[in-house]
């Protein structure tokens, strides 16, 4: 197998990384490699997709809260990965920083402007979001983003907002881990919002159990609404409508988990036969030669 | 060396349970050295088969393989047929077709369908193993049903000591249940999970074996079905919870300050 094909599958085992778990999973991918120098060359453009599609948060020097690293706020919009150009914008504090996609490290801060215009709705946004946040999930972090990522040089403004959230909750002592990220596109010009949520979790504690849901709600806002989503007063609405969204949401899992715990797993397996009585093998195993026993019989005897 | 076969068997103890086959694949490709050992040690969804001569269908893994043909339990042929693929003796084969016939009876009352196989060795060292393999695959009728599959591999060795026989078991479950529903999107639950017990029984005589392992193995999977559906998929379920709170926090906060409140003032 020669070099590239290697690391090609080495970055496949990278990607399906449980929440919490890529350092892990990479530390086991050097160990099968052997090859430092290549890996790390060879790998960052997977490392730098794992990073986006996770909502990976991230420390940036001098700002109190985690930041989001997500296709949404990377400065250049090119596609490709470049990791000299690898840019990331904290909207929360209009910052843009470098970022380091294997040793998850934030540096060379500048600041950001967003596109003037467009800041009151974002920002209205960004406090709804913070606000929602706070009131449902015990550890997460947002982000509410122009789309496409309009800064104050930017001829046009943004058409589109996109609203993230990431909620982590590692815990390797009791061995599990779990991840929930949202995120939804407010279209300003046809009013329309579109989601997609994703919950991992893994529960690896002498076994590898593993939940993986994916859903793409669509929310219709009420014509008045859709008229008028770019008033920065109606902020919360959207926000209490995406709430509305990810209780449902929740609610439905807990249905999918109990349709599948209780009556898919009785299709699959019975808890005991229909007896509700473990099996008599002494029967199981005689039966047969009973059986034999029974039909020599009969044919001694047709009228027994 | 040995770190990295640890570090293959890591990644298939990290990696998603319903990428096992195209990982363990990629796996083997990627350290040709190590794939005995590393195939020896870690289980795969099993195959399956039909025989050519009965017509019945059973399971395929790598205790009835022989160079690239199956050995079917019912028939004892290999498929692709070969001249020289091992057999067991038949004193071995008199049991295994026992040890089948008890077994498929076992898979109609707790699976209510699925296929069964029952292959076993002799052990150079006297004693003799074996392995009782049980699948069942879900097919939803309509979208919106669950689909789901479940592959049991119990391997197990017996070791006679006068009248009576000492048994080990290695069980393996590898289970998954998807469902797609406008509601909630796709939701896939999935796992594999591996216990061992030893136990000591009486062998009255040799086909004792039969319902000796059966009970052993009943025991074994009533117990880890139980895990797999109380313990692991509630443990999944809770960290949901443990992540999005369906309730206001905010609410609960609230409400603790105003019952801390309300025993200040009783108390005053």
């Amino acid at each position: 197998m020669d070099h590239q094909t290697r690391i090609e599958a080495a970055s496949k085992f990278l990607l399906q990384a449980p929440p919490g778990e890529i350092n892990d999973v990479l530390n086991d991918v050097r160990m099968i490699i052997n090859d430092d120098g290549s890996l790390q060359e060879g790998i960052l453009p997977v490392l730098h997709e794992y990073n986006v599609t996770q909502f990976i948060t991230t420390e940036v020097p001098g700002v109190e809260h985690q930041v989001i690293i997500s296709n949404a706020s990377k400065v250049s919009q090119e596609e490709g990965f470049d990791q000299d150009t690898s840019r990331f914008v904290d909207p929360q504090s209009s910052k843009s920083f470098a970022f380091d996609h294997l040793r998850l490290e934030a540096s060379d801060l500048q600041p950001f402007e967003f596109f003037a215009e467009t800041e009151p709705l974002r920002t209205a946004l960004q406090t709804a979001t913070t606000n929602y946040v706070k009131d449902h999930f015990h550890d997460a972090v947002s982000a509410v983003l122009p789309s496409p990522l309009a800064s104050s040089s930017s001829e046009e403004g943004p058409k589109k907002f996109i609203i993230q959230i990431v909620g982590n909750k590692y815990n390797p002592s009791n061995f599990w881990a779990g991840r929930w990220r949202s995120s939804y596109t407010l279209d300003t010009e046809s009013g329309e919002l579109t989601g997609k949520i994703d919950v991992t979790v893994h529960y690896y504690e002498q076994g590898n159990v593993q939940l993986a849901s994916s859903h793409a709600p669509s929310i219709s806002l009420r014509a008045s609404l859709a008229s008028s989503c770019t008033q920065p007063s109606n902020a919360i609405k959207i926000l209490a409508l995406i709430g509305d969204v990810e209780k449902k949401y929740q609610e439905s899992l807990a249905d999918a988990y109990h349709l599948m715990g209780d009556k898919t797993f009785k299709n699959l397996r019975r808890a005991l036969p229909l007896t509700r009585q473990k099996i008599d093998w002494d029967k199981v195993t005689g039966y047969k030669l009973g059986a034999e026993l029974n039909a020599s019989r009969t044919g001694l005897n047709p009228s027994d | 060396m040995g770190d990295v076969l640890d570090s293959m068997l890591d990644l298939m103890r990290r990696l998603p349970p319903t990428k096992i086959e195209e990982n363990v694949a990629a796996l083997t490709a990627l350290c040709p050295d190590y794939a005995d050992d590393f195939l020896g040690s870690v289980d795969q969804p099993l195959i399956l088969k039909v025989d050519r001569t009965t017509g019945k269908e059973y399971l395929a893994c790598d205790y009835n393989r022989d160079g690239d043909s199956y050995r079917s339990p019912w028939s004892n042929e290999y498929d692709p047929p070969i001249d020289d693929g091992t057999l067991p003796s038949a004193k071995m084969r008199k049991l295994e077709v026992a040890a089948n016939e008890a077994f498929d009876t076992y898979r109609e009352l707790y699976f209510e369908g699925g296929v069964s196989s029952v292959f076993l060795w002799e052990l150079e060292d006297g004693g003799f193993a074996g392995v009782v393999l049980l699948k069942k695959v879900l097919n939803p009728s309509t979208a919106s049903e669950p689909s789901g599959s479940w592959d049991s591999i119990h391997v197990f060795e017996a070791v006679e000591r006068g009248r009576n026989a000492h048994y080990k078991l290695t069980s393996t479950i590898m289970l998954q249940l998807v469902t797609r529903s406008p509601g909630t999107g796709e939701v896939n639950l999935s796992g594999s999970m591996t216990r061992q017990s030893e136990m000591d029984a009486a062998v009255p005589d040799f086909s004792s074996h039969v319902p000796n392992t059966g009970r052993m193995i009943e025991d074994m999977e009533i117990k880890m079905r139980n895990l797999l559906q109380e313990v692991y998929f509630g443990k999944t379920r809770d960290v949901v919870y443990d992540l999005r709170s369906v309730e206001s926090l905010e609410y609960a906060r609230r409400q603790r300050e105003l019952q801390k409140e309300l025993v200040g003032f009783m108390k005053r």
